[in-house]
């Protein structure tokens, strides 16, 4: 019995032997001949090919799936942070906007200063009229800083008004448009001369005889009478021109050079002092 | 004390006025704060110190407006006595009862502003605009709602015999029956 045991094991082990050694042959005949898969090559591929392609699908999708889901958990946050940064670049561009506004009017102030002839001061307007009935600005130069009343205030499109009160840091401008304020004008194109009245949002132009040539369109600048404002200052463009048959005037409106509403700076005209002061 | 709570409130009011408050639409208006603490003081302060607020406001408003000094406290004064006068048998003491006296006063107001300044300088062409005036009007009425509620509240917690007043907490006895 014991023979007849080891008589197999010796079989068993001898065909496998020569099984192994026949497929070692078969690889290395295989492999220094054709260079091409053989039929068992191939189907084992297509077998093996189909799993692994199986196997890469589900490990894709799961590994999608986790990295998808990884990836929402930090979202929340990022949309917060993108969103706040957002927000900055758009203050971001509004100052820079608001600096470019700033920096073409502050230009062209600087080049109203160098063109006027006596000494100028810019000041910032912190304060405008509550009332109905008056037009008058709060500006942040004073006395101290040379300011006195009667000093003409004006920007680059033409004249703003005159100081009327002043306290040592601040001062009070009454606006060419308020009803108090009357200005020598002459109209540019014939030398017509008369007196500009505000009415509260524009001017009027009064003692222009009925004959006198005034038509719309004609701009008026300042005539020097007076000794408040420089000669040729712009005020305003004639916007209608009425000869009522009564009276010996006529009736004239002036557009405003200046949009009152829309002031933010002026430049203050200084007086030089007279030697008799 | 009140005087000086309501002067710095009114100092607010009047900073407001000319700077913010510019700032808003066309279609807005300017409320004119200052104006509903005048009518506010003559309906619910007393006599001495009412006119001596109405003052002091009209002075600072000189500051900030017109060319004429004198022309507000006279005016504020005057609407002060009349409000004064014609309310002193009448309950206007409610917010919503002080939206009509607020439209006459403002008329009133700006009636004396008007004619006090035709006589200070003739030569001036001052118009009455009715549509500013009752755009003025309707945005005052809104506004007076929540500034007088304010004032009152405020009137209540500085006034010393109120019970909520910050003034009487500190004297206040334990015992409220012992003299």
């Amino acid at each position: 019995m014991r023979k007849k045991g080891k008589r197999s094991r010796q079989l068993k082990a001898l065909l496998l032997f020569g099984l192994t050694l026949t497929l070692v042959l078969m690889l290395i005949v295989a492999t220094v001949g054709r260079q091409e898969f053989n039929t068992p090559h191939k189907l084992a591929l297509e077998v093996l090919g189909s799993a692994q392609s199986g196997v890469s699908r589900v490990g894709g999708f799961f590994s999608t799936f986790w990295r998808n889901y990884s990836s929402l958990i930090g979202v929340r946050e990022e949309n917060e942070r993108l969103k706040e940064e957002l927000r900055k670049y758009k203050a971001a561009t509004t100052l820079y906007r608001e600096a470019v506004a700033t920096n073409v009017r502050l230009t062209k102030l600087l080049e109203l200063k160098e063109t006027l002839p006596s000494p100028t001061l810019t000041a910032q307007i912190i304060g405008k009229d509550p009332s109905q009935w008056f037009k008058t600005l709060i500006i942040d130069r004073g006395s101290s800083d040379g300011v006195e009343n009667g000093m003409p205030a004006v920007t680059v499109e033409g004249i703003v008004g005159q100081v009327v009160n002043t306290s040592p840091h601040y001062a009070k401008i009454l606006l060419a448009n308020d009803p108090n304020s009357a200005i020598d004008a002459i109209i540019q194109r014939t030398r017509i001369q008369g007196i500009i009245k505000g009415n509260g949002s524009g001017f009027d132009l009064y003692y222009v005889l009925k004959n006198a040539d005034v038509s719309q369109g004609d701009e008026l600048v300042t005539s020097g009478l007076g000794t408040v404002f420089p000669k040729g200052l712009l005020i305003g463009t004639v916007s209608s021109v009425t000869r009522s048959r009564r009276g010996m005037f006529q009736n004239i409106t002036v557009a405003p050079a200046v949009d009152f509403s829309q002031l933010e700076q002026v430049i203050i005209i200084m007086k030089k002092a007279s030697l008799a002061e | 004390m009140l005087i000086a709570i309501f002067l710095i409130i009114g100092t607010l009011c009047l900073v407001l006025q000319t700077t913010l408050l510019h700032g808003l639409p066309a279609w807005m208006g300017q409320p004119d704060l200052l104006f509903l603490l005048i009518v506010f003081a003559a309906t619910h302060l007393d006599l001495f110190r009412g006119a001596v607020l109405a003052l002091l406001l009209g002075l600072l408003m000189d500051i900030f407006s017109g060319i004429f000094l004198g022309l507000y406290p006279l005016t504020y004064l005057l609407v002060f006595f009349v409000l004064k006068g014609s309310t002193r048998h009448l309950a206007f003491t409610d917010t919503l009862h002080q939206i009509p006296l607020i439209v006459i006063s403002y008329l009133f107001a700006n009636g004396a502003i008007y004619v006090i300044t035709s006589i200070l300088a003739p030569e001036a062409t001052l118009s009455w605009a009715w549509g500013n005036m009752i755009q003025q009007i309707i945005i005052m009425s809104v506004v007076c709602i929540p500034c007088c509620s304010v004032f009152r509240w405020l009137q209540t917690r500085m006034t010393p015999g109120s019970g909520s007043s910050f003034m009487a907490l500190g004297s206040r006895p334990a015992n409220r029956f012992k003299s």
